[in-house]
């Protein structure tokens, strides 16, 4: 696109000047050079006062929701969920609140550096809430930037260039994966620590085992009577967070239906579980044998055979291993089978464990008992994006394990790096940071100063989310098959390059089969040549005469979608007819507590740079810029432990310390901790707080490749130090009780 | 069934709403999406993780939540998003010797006036809530954070109290643009951050004294809705449906 080309003359071009008066204006590709003015000084196509609106999608997370972004003069003010979207029908989660943090965060790169591995990316202060502290001034020009990048596609055999990118399924994953299948180079790797804790691996191997067929399950929780959640926390970060609350949502509903049932069978309660009817504290490693347990009390009540899946599994023994009363099973499978609608999902901790699949068989075995599939409140299978042919899914653990390893070997030479931050989010114990060191040049494309950049050679840093073009498919959370799409709504801040643009460029200049595998002018027109072979498919949200205005409602509206229910009912003739495992999991390490990592519900992975995430207290514990233990009072009482002493924990991988919060809703055998902080870099705010609880994760695995995350044993000392804890319940009412003393 | 528009009298004074809020403690999840919303749309300010320690966190609606019983028979209660109630009769109102918290006759609102206050703090004391925040200090938001002001609302400085406003910008904006089309504001055309952002929605919003308004059909269908310290009078308008 030409920097000349004014938004007024793009609206004529398109053609569709009416269409775009309308609130959610669509922006031609000139909006991504509107200029940040003074508040005095009105462009042309502004109101005094008045807004701009464009339509996006947000980059938080994994799950593509709809974002119409609130502009005025250029600047980003306010992001709210897009109605039109039907994943998220106008809603938002805190952290699609909170992105305007990071485009305005004082910490980004801020232009291409090239720097020494292990260098800091920006300088350090004595106090971050004062002190300035500034980023490194970029010290390179973005055509030799582009030049380093095509030198490494070149110097290299293609089988030793990797790409490993975030866990979005968008246009540079198949930006790239056009470029591998071009040229030879490795097949791009999407990984995010959000599908570690997710076991989406696990989730799909299930299905496949059980219906012969693989993709992600969508579970209809709006529509059900009766949820029985096996540690799936699908109002916090689970796979689609905004849909599912909106499933919540519309379980509880209790005006036009029955109000339906909550279960949760989880060690610790999280906030999905604190809004359960019943709460179960299930010892970890007994889920499989539960809900086996209770499909063969379902089948008994309802007579007849008992199902082969369910034949082996003696309830009696279920109460005994997973510490719930036989009565409790007695009436939990007396609620599944007297219920219209029981749906019963799997997720969360109860899948990383040895027997993480296991599980997850066992409790879509329930749904099959249940059959539910196809049905309002059942099981279906995700739909499909509308330029997908298959389910991809993200890397799992084990995947990562052996890219790690390649790394380690030096078989991969050039390693690319964007979206995702390895060196912060994968267990330390796979030791990615060691590996890295053989790897000849790391180039990352990092927007903010993570770790996995300070690692790197190069910094070719990519647009915030919002001041970029793209796609990205919804994997699931959406009846419709959807992409959604994205555009800059306000201008780069910094000398920051689209990705795609730099590998556009990059191939070019490499020539050959570089070139032609991406004979395209920009981003915006590799997009084009995506996205403007929906115009003809049938059931669209819209539909135009012609590629430009297909490009402008795409725009306007954030995305395509079709109007139909693109989801498919999984084939479940076979689904009981199946011996299932009822084993416990095995636990490593030698100590008395099971340690629970979680996902934290307001940072996940990557919040932790944004400061109003960093303040929003923790639904469950209210702690507000920190990590913290999670153990039972009682436990704590016994060890003499009070609330913010930092205790030691040891696993069979490693050390870390914490203070402690006594937990009341939690195992006293069990303690947990949330994932989110404990950053090395990634900016003054996320820096040097907290502490990573993957650095206690070894390698474990279940039998689908997925991270064993909870299957350990740690051991717990005290340091005898305290450190207190910021809060958010102490102050209820009470005064003085914070901090302590000032 | 509850009556929003006339809150019982008890104290002797009778109270006609008109902007108020329902809120349905059966959705909440506690995700906070509400609490980061209202951030953004209100230029609040983040303290930091020592002040935030000392209770000085700026939060103009937060989510209470409370245990009830003991391990393993152990309950959260209903999460219980808490905000300005925007009393008819409010206990902040009178105490203050500067009237930067005034009653809007117009909106039938607490308003802040922040050019007037003093930072007495005597409304955070008397406030039953507790929803009031003091700008303790001029907290850095380093550049460029800056740019995300929201340009309708007044960014505060030390000294001054701050609290949930009902988002008096967006009310002004709507009623302003009515007004320039020659009709009233229609239900539902405008809503506050929280509830525009709430993935649950818990929140509703809009005229309590509209019997057809979205608020008022929520509340006759339910019937069973509350509101917060009553019995001390102070005339709140927002009700909350316990649920469950």
């Amino acid at each position: 696109m030409s920097d000349k080309f004014s938004r007024r003359d793009f609206l004529k071009l398109a053609g569709v000047g009416a269409a775009t008066t309308a609130v959610l204006t669509g922006c031609g590709p000139a909006s991504r050079y509107v200029k940040r003015e003074p508040y005095l000084q009105m462009p042309e196509y502004n109101y005094n006062g008045l807004s701009t609106f464009y339509a996006t999608t947000c980059r938080e997370c994994a799950a593509g929701c709809g974002l119409v972004v609130r502009t005025m003069q250029g600047r980003a003010l306010k992001t709210e969920g897009n109605a039109n979207n039907p994943l998220n029908l106008g809603k938002t989660c805190a952290r699609g609140q909170a992105t305007l943090h990071g485009l305005y965060n004082p910490n980004r790169v801020r232009g291409p550096i090239k720097h020494s591995r292990g260098d800091r990316l920006y300088e350090t202060a004595a106090d971050p809430f004062n002190d300035d502290f500034n980023d490194s001034e970029a010290n390179m020009n973005w055509d030799d930037a582009t030049q380093a990048v095509a030198d490494v596609l070149k110097k290299y055999q293609p089988g030793e260039i990797a790409f490993l990118l975030g866990m979005a399924p968008d246009h540079l994953f198949d930006l790239v994966a056009d470029l591998a299948s071009a040229t030879g180079i490795n097949a791009p790797v999407r990984f995010g620590a959000l599908s570690m804790f997710e076991s989406r691996a696990t989730l799909s191997q299930a299905a496949e085992n059980l219906f012969g067929e693989s993709g992600l399950p969508f579970f209809d929780v709006g529509g059900a009577q009766a949820v029985f959640s096996f540690g799936a926390n699908f109002l916090e970060t689970w796979l689609s967070p905004v849909s599912y609350t909106r499933g919540y949502a519309g379980l509880r509903q209790a005006l036009t239906k029955m109000r339906g049932t909550l279960v949760q069978f989880e060690s610790r309660m999280s906030s999905t579980a604190g809004k359960a009817d019943e709460w179960l504290p299930i010892r970890p490693g007994t889920e499989a044998m539960v809900a086996l347990a209770i499909g063969r009390l379902v089948s008994e009540k309802r007579g007849g055979t008992i199902p082969r899946a369910f034949a082996d599994v003696e309830p009696a023994d279920a109460a005994a291993a997973s510490g719930i009363a036989l009565e409790t099973l007695e009436h939990l499978a007396e609620t599944f089978a007297s219920s219209g609608a029981p749906l019963a999902i799997p997720g969360g901790a109860a899948l990383g464990q040895s027997n993480g699949l296991a599980v997850a068989e066992a409790v879509l075995a329930l749904n099959a008992l249940a059959d539910n599939f196809g049905k309002p409140g059942g099981v279906f299978f995700s739909a499909l994006a509308p330029n997908q042919a298959s389910y991809q899914r993200p890397a799992s653990a084990r995947e990562m394990q052996e890219f790690v390893q390649k790394m380690a070997d030096g078989k991969i030479k050039a390693l690319f790096v964007h979206g995702v931050n390895p060196a912060f989010e994968l267990p330390a114990s796979l030791d990615f940071k060691n590996a890295l060191k053989n790897v000849e040049q790391v180039i990352s494309f990092a927007t903010f100063p993570d770790e996995t950049a300070v690692e790197a050679d190069y910094v070719f840093p990519d647009h915030h989310g919002l001041e970029s073009w793209g796609y990205q498919r919804v994997t699931t959370g959406s009846a419709q098959p959807v992409l959604s799409g994205a555009q800059p709504v306000v201008s780069p801040y910094y000398d920051t390059r689209a990705t795609a643009d730099v590998l556009i460029t990059a191939a070019q200049l490499a020539g050959g089969n570089f070139a032609s595998a991406l004979p395209f002018k920009d981003e915006v027109e590799f997009i084009k040549s995506k996205v403007s072979n929906l115009m003809g498919e049938a059931d669209g949200y819209f539909s135009a005469p012609d590629a430009d205005t297909f490009m402008a409602y795409f725009q306007q509206y954030g995305g395509w979608w079709k109007t139909s229910d693109g989801r498919s009912t999984p084939n479940s003739a076979e689904a009981l007819n199946r011996d299932l495992s009822g084993a416990e999991s095995e636990f490593t390490g030698a100590g008395e507590f099971f340690f629970i990592p979680f996902v934290s519900p307001t940072l996940a992975e990557a919040g932790a740079n944004k400061p109003w995430l960093q303040e929003l207290p923790d639904p469950t514990t209210t702690v507000m810029w920190n990590t913290w233990v999670e153990m039972n009072p009682a436990t704590a009482l016994e060890l003499g432990i009070e609330d913010d002493d930092v205790i030691r924990i040891t696993s069979d991988a490693g050390v870390l310390e914490a203070p402690v919060y006594r937990y009341p809703a939690i195992r006293p055998d069990t303690i947990a901790m949330p994932f989110g902080q404990g950053h090395t870099a990634y900016g003054r705010y996320a820096e040097n707080r907290g502490v990573n609880p993957v650095d206690l994760i070894g390698q474990h695995f279940n039998e689908a490749g997925d991270l064993a995350f909870a299957g350990m044993k740690v051991k717990i000392e005290k340091t005898g130090r305290k450190q207190l804890l910021s809060r958010l319940e102490s102050i209820m009412g009470v005064y003085g009780v914070g901090l302590g003393q000032e | 069934m509850i009556d929003l528009k006339v809150t019982e009298i008890k104290m002797g004074e009778e109270h006609v709403g008109k902007w108020g809020m329902v809120i349905d403690q059966d959705m909440c999840t506690g995700c906070q999406a509400c609490v980061a919303a209202c951030a953004m749309e209100n230029n609040i300010t983040f303290v930091g993780e020592k002040d935030s320690g000392y209770g000085r966190s700026m939060h103009w609606i937060r989510i209470e939540r409370f245990w009830q019983g003991e391990y393993p028979e152990i309950k959260m209660t209903p999460n219980q998003p808490m905000m300005c109630q925007q009393c008819g009769s409010a206990t902040c109102e009178p105490v203050c010797p500067a009237f930067a918290t005034v009653h809007s006759q117009a909106e039938q609102l607490n308003l802040q006036v922040y050019n007037r206050c003093v930072g007495t703090r005597y409304c955070a004391n008397n406030c039953p809530y507790q929803v009031r925040s003091f700008n303790w200090r001029d907290y850095k938001r380093p550049e460029p954070l800056a740019n995300q002001f929201n340009p309708d609302v007044t960014v505060r400085r030390r000294g001054v109290m701050e609290k949930c406003t009902f988002c008096i910008q967006r009310i002004h904006k709507a009623e302003d643009k009515a007004k320039s089309e020659g009709r009233e504001v229609v239900d539902g055309e405008f809503t506050t951050a929280c509830a525009q952002a709430c993935p649950a929605t818990a929140i509703t919003f809009g005229r309590v004294d509209d019997p057809e308004s979205l608020v008022s059909q929520l509340a006759r269908r339910h019937g069973h809705g509350v509101k917060h310290l009553e019995e001390l009078g102070t005339l709140p308008n927002v009700t909350y449906f316990k649920g469950g």
